[in-house]
Formats: structure tokens, C-alpha cells, sequence
């Protein structure tokens, strides 16, 4: 859900980092957050447990001047991957505008990279939405270790519809293909919004 | 997008500001906020100087999500009002229709039970205006939405 403020010549939009415990999706914002310029963010929130896992949401907004002078600030949400905190995802994901999917690229998570893909799909739903409404991409992360799946295995399994989406290739810890993501996510809700009200 | 996009003009937004200003006045509160349940914040009134608004807004719009379900598990509607006391500032989050929420802080300045009533009252004019901005048809609406050609966002050095 997007709002455009003509008073205060602000775009607003809403962004959640999806995908299985433990892919990468608080490492993706800590990283963003990290290297961008002070100007341009805000302070990045984490709701997270004693051990660092997600408990409800990182949250952090970034902000731009786009063309025609609007500023457009992008709110960057990630949710909570482990499977039991799925009502949780549920009620992050209320007005997004755009997704990154985050895929643990180990052989050994591909199930749950699966299974977390079905369930964005199924949360979507219940706000009417689905994979073919909301503009995202897919960023395969974690390429640096050693038992990864080939790219073509992974768009494969998991980019197969009929629309087949951007994906990028990314290391989050060393940043590594994040920025290509965030940019390629925020074009692709900037060009949806244009195409609704431009 | 998922169809709820809405667009506020300036009429809306001096509607929601002098309801806001208003709703301070009376309540005595030290400032107060209009969020979208989906955690942007629309409005914002009072001494926010030193409040990082945008988090806060987007902390209450989980806070009162997160208690939409307890709510369901209770079977309960939902529960309309969230209030924290603190030892020197306090918070009040209540509905405004069905897609926004007021967050106001306040201290001991004023009491609760004043917060409270006025906010219900300002919510019920709130919700009106802001129900406007989201029911507006925007099929002939032309926003000044812009591409860049090049990146959005740059990787700078880490602490810039």
C-alpha cells in the first residue's frame, strides 16, 4: 500500500525481506544500514530474541529524491523466518508494496526455501494478493560457501512461474550483491506505482 | 501495490493537522501521531523534535497488528485502545476507523481518562478525513511518479 503526499511531496512504500530462517534477510538490512549514507536512513529497529534471531521485525527506512522532486521513502521490513512465527509474518506483511525473497543457496535448505516461498504466496492471500500481484525479486545469498546449488538449479525450482522474476546472486555478509537487489526491488514498486497512478 | 494506495493533498493533510492540533490542545498531550496500519506514518503533531517518528510508527502499528491476533485468539473482535505508563512519559494507541491508528504521548501533565475521551472524539473526525483520502477514486489521478534512469540507492564506506 502506497501513499503519495502532494502536501508534503512524499512517495511512501513498503518493502519486506522474505524467506526461510537463517537466509540472510536481517544481514541484508544490517548491511544496507551500514553503508549508507547517514542523510538517507533512518535508524535501523530489530525486535530480535537474546540470540540474535528475529522475534518480529527489523524495520528500517531509507529515503531518496526521485524525479519530480517527490522524496520517496522506502520502508524495508524483514520478518521472523522460523516456521512457528508464521502469524507473525502474516501481519508484516500488511500493505507491502514489494518483495525480496531471500534463498539460502545450501543444497540442504532448498525445502525449506521451497516451503518458504509457498507460504509468502498463501500470506499474500490473505490480504488478496499473491505472487503475480506484488512486484519482487529473488536474491540467492550465501554463493560464498562451499555446498551451494547452481543458480540454474535454484531459478529453476523457485523461478519457474510463468512471469520469471529478477534474481541476484549475493554474499549479505560481505554485501555482495545487496544493493543490486534493494535497487532492483525499489525500480520495480516505483515502476508499478507509475503504471497505477503516472 | 495491493490497491490501497491513496493520495493526500493538501486539504487532507490541513484537515489532519488542525484535528491534531486541536486534539493536543484539548488532551494537553505532548504530541500525537497518525499511522497507517501498515506502518507508514501519515501525520504528525506536538514536540516530535526529539522522537524518531518514523520508527515509532512503525513499532506501533506491529504493536497494535500483534494485538489484533490476541484479540482473535480471544475471541475478541479486536481490542480498540493500547495504553503504556511509563515512569515519566506514556503511550495511548487507539483505532481511527479501520485503517489507521492515533498514537499520542503524554505526561503528567494531563490524565488518561481526559487522553482518552478526547481521542475518541477526534478519532470519529479524523476518520472521516482520512477515509476521504482512502476511498478517493484515483483511476483519473495523475501523481508525479518518476523513474530514475540510474541506481536509487549507492553503496558508500561503512559508517559514512
Amino acid at each position: 500500500m502506497a501513499s503519495i503526499n502532494y502536501a508534503q511531496r512524499q512517495i511512501s512504500c513498503k518493502i519486506v525481506y522474505y524467506g526461510c530462517a537463517m537466509c540472510g534477510k536481517t544481514t541484508n538490512l544490517q548491511f544496507i544500514h551500514d553503508h549508507i549514507p547517514a542523510r538517507d536512513k533512518g535508524n535501523l529497529v530489530s525486535l530480535a530474541t537474546e540470540t540474535d534471531r528475529t522475534l518480529f521485525f527489523d524495520f528500517l527506512p531509507l529515503e531518496v529524491e526521485t524525479i519530480g522532486g517527490f522524496t520517496t521513502k522506502f520502508q524495508l521490513y524483514t520478518v521472523p523466518g522460523q516456521v512457528f512465527y508464521n502469524a507473525t509474518r502474516k501481519l508484516v506483511l500488511r500493505g507491502v508494496d514489494g518483495v525480496v525473497f531471500v534463498v539460502d543457496s545450501q543444497w540442504e535448505r532448498m525445502k525449506d526455501n521451497v516451503e518458504s516461498l509457498r507460504n509468502l504466496d498463501e500470506n499474500l492471500a490473505e490480504y488478496g494478493l499473491g505472487l503475480d500481484a506484488v512486484p519482487y525479486v529473488l536474491q540467492y545469498n550465501k554463493r560464498d560457501l562451499l555446498n551451494t546449488a547452481p543458480p540454474e538449479y535454484i531459478e529453476f525450482l523457485l523461478n519457474n512461474r510463468e512471469q520469471r522474476q529478477l534474481s541476484f546472486q549475493s554474499v549479505a555478509t560481505t554485501g555482495g550483491g545487496v544493493f543490486d537487489t534493494l535497487n532492483a526491488v525499489c525500480k520495480l514498486v516505483l515502476k508499478r506505482l507509475q503504471e497505477k497512478h503516472g | 501495490m495491493n490497491g490501497d494506495d491513496f493520495v493526500l493533498y493538501e486539504e487532507d493533510v490541513e484537515g489532519i493537522q488542525q484535528e491534531l492540533a486541536r486534539f493536543l490542545s484539548e488532551a494537553q498531550a505532548n504530541c500525537a501521531l497518525l499511522v497507517h496500519r501498515s506502518g507508514q506514518l501519515v501525520a504528525q503533531s506536538g514536540f516530535t523534535r526529539r522522537l524518531d517518528t518514523t520508527s515509532l510508527a512503525a513499532l506501533a502499528a506491529g504493536a497494535f497488528a500483534s494485538t489484533e491476533e490476541i484479540a482473535r485468539l480471544l475471541g475478541e473482535p479486536e481490542f480498540n485502545v493500547l495504553f503504556h505508563e511509563g515512569t515519566n512519559a506514556n503511550i495511548h494507541l487507539c483505532l481511527v476507523g479501520e485503517q489507521a491508528i492515533m498514537v499520542t504521548i503524554f505526561d503528567q501533565r494531563t490524565t488518561l481518562g481526559l487522553v482518552r475521551l478526547c481521542a475518541a472524539e477526534t478519532g470519529q473526525r479524523l476518520h472521516q478525513v482520512f477515509a476521504r483520502a482512502l476511498q478517493r477514486d484515483l483511476s483519473s489521478e495523475r501523481a508525479v511518479v518518476g523513474l530514475p534512469t540510474g541506481d536509487l540507492f549507492r553503496q558508500s564506506a561503512r559508517g559514512v
